[in-house]
């Protein structure tokens, strides 16, 4: 018998860039604890990555501590992956995009983390529950 | 993230080894920006052994080869692994720097 039961990963980071290594070292853990594929790795890790250090650095307007709170559930066909924070509130979905066909000289220096993010996973969504952010990453797994 | 410089021919080969994340990005862009203040007009970036880029570091190569342009300097980046090349095609980056299977494809010219 095939066991069914979705898996998920909860992990609490404070908003620190610090914290970065213990993202890592969770979704490096996910191969073996989830069974994912190791190539996922690295593209799950950047697109978290850009999520968590956006809200660090742009979420907060005070100097208190705050959790930042990642769960990653595997379901049958795909991975997802909620962000959620208490700042304040913020779409990252409605950034414009960069240009990337621009020449060299046009381009602007940074801007690309939430690009990234939409061009990695194959749904990115966000809704604003009980004063919180929430951002729902999903990841469709192929097997 | 640990950055190694060679001579080979006129050439400054640039090794990256490691993670180009947010963590590694400051040090990172001043050991970049050192290597800039020294004037070289032909430099390679060895990316064999670097394992991860994220947009910190990605930002980091845009300047490097804004600085070149300005100097009208050569800057080439070789054995970008698989999963770094796809980041590159994503963010449009493929288009914006030369990028070369080896260092010895990059060496020659």
């Amino acid at each position: 018998m095939m066991e069914n039961d979705d898996q998920t990963y909860t992990l609490k980071l404070s908003n620190q860039l610090g914290e970065l290594g213990r993202l890592q070292e969770a979704l490096e853990s996910l191969p073996e604890t989830m069974d994912l594929p190791p190539t996922l790795v690295m593209p799950l890790n950047l697109a978290m990555e850009e999520a968590f250090t956006n809200i660090v650095n742009y979420a907060f307007d005070d100097d208190n501590p705050h959790t930042i709170e990642v769960s990653i559930t595997k379901h049958e066909r795909e991975l997802v992956i909620s962000i959620v924070d208490d700042g304040r509130p913020y779409n990252p979905t409605l950034k414009e995009d960069p240009d990337i066909d621009l020449p060299v000289e046009d381009r602007k220096i940074g801007g690309l983390g939430i690009f990234l993010i939409k061009k990695i996973m194959d749904d990115v969504a966000y809704r604003r529950e009980n004063e919180k952010n929430i951002l729902m990453l999903t990841k469709k797994l192929t097997q | 993230m640990n950055v190694t410089r060679t001579n080979i021919d006129d050439y400054l080969v640039v090794g990256l080894q490691g993670r180009l994340d947010t963590i590694q990005a400051d040090a990172v862009e001043k050991t970049m920006l050192e290597i800039l203040d020294q004037e070289h007009t032909r430099i390679i970036l060895d990316c064999k052994e670097m394992d991860y880029i994220s947009s910190s570091g990605l930002r980091i190569l845009l300047i490097v080869q804004k600085r070149m342009l300005a100097v009208s300097g050569t800057l080439k980046l070789c054995n970008l692994q698989p999963s770094i090349q796809e980041i590159f095609d994503i963010s449009g980056f493929s288009m914006i720097f030369t990028i070369l299977p080896d260092l010895k494809t990059a060496l020659k010219d």
